[in-house]
């Protein structure tokens, strides 16, 4: 479904995305996992028309995302990680003036079934700059499958969340995958990826690190941590199983939390850095 | 099915009905040009004489009007543009929507003209009422047109090429500020040196002024429409330019 080849994007002298060559499969849900200003955003912004590349080539159902851009952009949608709505106008007009841009026919009851799926019927006409946070990002979603697309891009679609309201999302986005449409999440959660995504591209500093499932990731680098705490210093020891985590326990004295491996430990293998730094 | 433009503007246009009901928002927009109404017009304007026994109001109105017509179509666009794009990102919509850059040039600079119209009907309305005299003809109405359609397309120009707010504003003191003391909205022109008078041709203001002040089909009345009609066409080229070429 999606196909990108090579591509980079510099600013300057900057480079903020380095020959990322991968594939996503229709109906996939692909995870781009990265710190901030990996490149996850840049990418995104160039596979749905707001960015040209600076080298290489992308196609999203066998359209260049450059020169093919009028045929390319009613198959797809975006949620960005700003929360774009028009804060003046009610949850209702968001979605109608939206809809009009793609020239959906009967888009009253088209809204009307996305607000009850969003759980935002009840608030269908009152002005957005009311609504929490997580209702905002509900009916960001909900605008975004306004026009049925094929492809969901969604950028941190739970960043500064709450625990609770970042589980109903993801409940959402695992309907979604469900329903069939392929999605490009990016995150800098862990959990978020390990939780939704098929497959997951670590990007660092502008480069696709790692590409794989997240079991398949996190296996490569042993399936176990062994923390070992001593004071305010933290060590920890990969390994590949149970029994081998036991016995590099009982050879630390100090406190030791012996869990399963994530993509986080996978991130500090491959560059010495934690995810958040 | 309706086309895209008439989308962007409806959506401006029911913003712009929200932010009317609003009493310091009229208040804001109208106060500049309702202040130099009453203090030149009323105040200073007693005090001068201008040729031909035309009063100052009377010279004064039209001046404003296209002024008013101006700032207000310039304002809304490049600043529904400029903040749509850098602080609320609802400007990135219409270029990942199935929206071609002209449908948005559209859409943006018929709603600054809508804007810049409303501004200026209000100052055209205290101005009869002050006892000032227009004449409305044809030519009045189309270089009042022009004027917004002028100035919401750089409006869009500037909305789209600031990178901030502060870059926005810089271009509203160099460049409309100076046009709306010297294309003869205050005093004629033809009181400045004749080096000043040849820049001023230049500027878009002037010509509408002319046309608002001497609204009757003559040859000077056609060479200024048709200096606004290819203001207003560059605009709207380097818009759409811009738009095309646009990436983040």
């Amino acid at each position: 479904m999606i196909a990108i080849t090579n591509l980079s994007k510099y600013y300057g002298n900057i480079s903020a995305l380095e020959d990322l060559t991968l594939e996503i499969g229709a109906r996939e849900v692909f995870g781009l996992l990265g710190p901030n200003g990996a490149g996850k955003t840049t990418t995104i912004k160039i596979l749905t028309a707001l960015a040209f590349p600076s080298r290489g080539s992308a196609r999203i159902a066998g359209f260049d995302v450059v020169k093919e851009r009028p045929r390319l952009k009613p198959l797809i949608a975006v949620c960005p990680q700003e929360i774009n709505l028009d804060r003046e106008l009610t949850a209702f007009e968001n979605l109608w003036f939206y809809g009009r841009l793609f020239r959906i026919p009967e888009i009253s009851p088209r809204i009307m079934e996305l607000l009850a799926w969003a759980q935002l019927e009840q608030r269908a006409h009152e002005q957005v700059k009311g609504f929490s946070g997580g209702m905002q990002r509900r009916l960001l979603i909900a605008r975004a499958l306004m026009s049925r697309p094929r492809v969901l891009f969604l950028d941190e679609p739970t960043v500064g969340l709450d625990p609770q309201i970042r589980r109903q999302l993801w409940d959402m986005i695992r309907q979604l995958q469900a329903d069939g449409i392929t999605i490009l999440l990016t995150t800098h959660y862990i959990e978020e990826a390990e939780s939704l995504c098929d497959r997951v591209g670590i990007l660092n500093k502008g480069r696709l690190i790692a590409l794989d499932s997240p079991a398949h990731l996190t296996a490569r680098v042993g399936g176990y941590v062994v923390e070992s705490v001593n004071g305010a210093r933290r060590s920890y020891t990969l390994v590949q199983d149970r029994e081998a985590a036991y016995a590099r326990a009982q050879e630390e004295a100090a406190g030791v939390l012996i869990r399963r491996a994530n993509l986080e430990d996978v991130f500090i293998q491959l560059t010495g850095e934690r995810l958040s730094q | 099915m309706t086309m895209n433009w008439v989308t962007i503007f409806l959506k401006d246009m029911l913003l712009f009905q929200r932010r009317l009901l609003r009493l310091g928002y009229v208040l804001s927009t109208l106060f500049a040009p309702l202040l130099y109404l009453l203090a030149f017009g009323l105040g200073l304007g007693k005090s001068v004489a201008l040729r031909g026994g035309v009063s100052y109001l009377d010279f004064l109105l039209p001046g404003l009007v296209a002024m008013s017509s101006m700032t207000n179509s310039y304002t809304w666009v490049a600043n529904s543009l400029n903040m749509g794009r850098l602080y609320y990102h609802t400007f990135q919509i219409y270029l990942q929507t199935p929206v071609s850059p002209w449908e948005i040039v559209v859409g943006q600079t018929l709603a600054g003209m809508v804007r810049g119209l409303f501004a200026c009907s209000v100052i055209l309305v205290l101005g009869l009422v002050l006892g000032s005299h227009l004449l409305f003809t044809p030519v009045f109405i189309l270089g009042l047109l022009l004027n917004g359609l002028v100035f919401a397309a750089f409006g869009v120009v500037v909305g789209l090429k600031s990178k901030s707010h502060e870059d926005a504003a810089t271009f509203t003191n160099f460049f409309i500020m100076p046009m709306a003391f010297f294309c003869g909205t205050f005093f004629p022109i033809n009181s400045l040196p004749w080096w000043a008078r040849k820049l001023i041709f230049l500027l878009p203001l002037t010509h509408t002024n002319r046309l608002l002040r001497s609204p009757i089909w003559e040859p000077e009345t056609l060479v200024s429409l048709a200096l606004l009609a290819a203001a207003a066409a560059l605009g709207l080229a380097l818009s759409i330019l811009i738009i095309r070429r646009y990436s983040e």
